[in-house]
C-alpha cells in the first residue's frame, strides 16, 4: 500500500465522526475586525453577523493535520452556507464538525485529494442556526 | 412598493469593486484566524506553486457576500450562499463583485454572483437564494 492509500483510507475513517465542539461568543470586537477586514462597512454588523463570520468563529479546523502528507498545499475548493437563524453579537455559537467525504480525482498536474467538510452551527438556546460545506483541496 | 415589486430576473445587483493589498490579506488573516503562509509569505506561497501570495478564497466569499447584503438591504433575509473558488488572485489588483438575478418565485429569489479578475476571468462564482419581506 502506497503513503497517499493510506492517508486517503485514516481520512476516509473518519467520514461522519464528529470532531470536538467549539463553543465561542460572538464577540463586537471581532466582528468589527472581521467586517473592517472584509471593507464592508454597512452598520447592520453592529448587531449581526455578516454571511461569512462562523468560519472565524472556529479555528481553521479543517486544515486536518494527517492530510497534509498528501501533496504539498492546501486549496479552498468552496463554501456553501445555510443560514436558518439570524446569528446576533452576544449569542454564543457551538460549532460541531465532521468529514462528511474523501476523494482523489485526477487533475492537471497530479492528483487531488478532496475533503468535503461539514460544519453544524447552534446557539445558546440549542436552535441550529447555521451549517456550512466546505470543500478543500490537497494539491 | 413591496420589496418583491422591484427584483426581476435579469436585474444586475450595483457592483462592488475592491482593491486588496497585501495588508488587508494579513487583517483578514487575524480576524479570521487562517495564518496559513500562502497569503502574506510570497517565498512560501512561491515554494507550493503559487504566482505569489493569494487572496483567501473566503475573503472573496466575504465581498461577495457584502455584495449581496448590499443590494438586500432590510427588505428580506438570505437563505443560502455558496461559492466556489475557480482560480486565484494576487493583492494588488481590482476584483469586481457583479451579481444578477436569476430567478423569482413568490418571495424567494435566486441570484448569481460571480467575482473577475482584470481580465474579466470569472475566479470566483457562485449563488445566493434570498426571501423577500411580504
Amino acid at each position: 500500500m502506497t503513503t497517499t492509500d493510506t492517508v486517503v483510507d485514516r481520512l476516509r475513517a473518519r467520514i461522519g465522526v464528529d470532531g470536538s465542539a467549539v463553543t465561542a461568543p460572538i464577540e463586537a470586537g471581532h466582528v468589527r475586525r472581521f467586517v473592517e477586514a472584509i471593507g464592508d462597512p454597512n452598520p447592520r454588523w453592529q448587531k449581526e453577523t455578516p454571511p461569512t463570520f462562523l468560519v472565524a468563529l472556529a479555528p481553521a479546523s479543517s486544515h486536518l493535520a494527517e492530510a497534509e502528507e498528501y501533496g504539498k498545499g492546501w486549496l479552498n475548493g468552496g463554501n456553501r452556507f445555510e443560514y436558518l437563524a439570524p446569528v446576533l453579537i452576544g449569542d454564543v455559537i457551538t460549532a460541531t464538525g465532521h468529514v462528511a467525504d474523501v476523494y482523489e480525482k485526477e487533475g492537471s498536474s497530479g492528483n487531488l485529494l478532496f475533503i468535503i467538510f461539514e460544519t453544524e452551527y447552534t446557539n445558546q438556546r440549542g436552535d441550529l442556526v447555521a451549517r456550512l460545506r466546505g470543500t478543500l483541496i490537497r494539491r | 412598493m413591496s420589496a418583491r415589486g422591484s427584483v426581476e430576473v435579469g436585474q444586475e445587483l450595483p457592483e462592488l469593486v475592491k482593491h486588496p493589498t497585501p495588508r488587508q490579506l494579513v487583517q483578514y488573516a487575524g480576524a479570521q484566524g487562517d495564518f496559513y503562509e500562502i497569503h502574506y509569505d510570497q517565498e512560501y506561497a512561491r515554494s507550493v506553486g503559487l504566482p505569489g501570495v493569494i487572496l483567501h478564497g473566503l475573503l472573496k466569499a466575504g465581498f461577495l457576500g457584502q455584495l449581496v447584503t448590499d443590494w438586500l438591504g432590510d427588505r428580506g433575509k438570505l437563505i443560502t450562499f455558496e461559492v466556489t473558488y475557480r482560480g486565484v488572485d494576487e493583492p494588488g489588483h481590482p476584483y469586481r463583485c457583479r451579481g444578477r438575478v436569476t430567478n423569482v418565485d413568490g418571495d424567494d429569489v435566486e441570484l448569481e454572483v460571480w467575482g473577475e479578475d482584470e481580465a474579466g476571468k470569472r475566479t470566483t462564482v457562485g449563488s445566493a437564494n434570498v426571501q423577500l419581506d411580504r
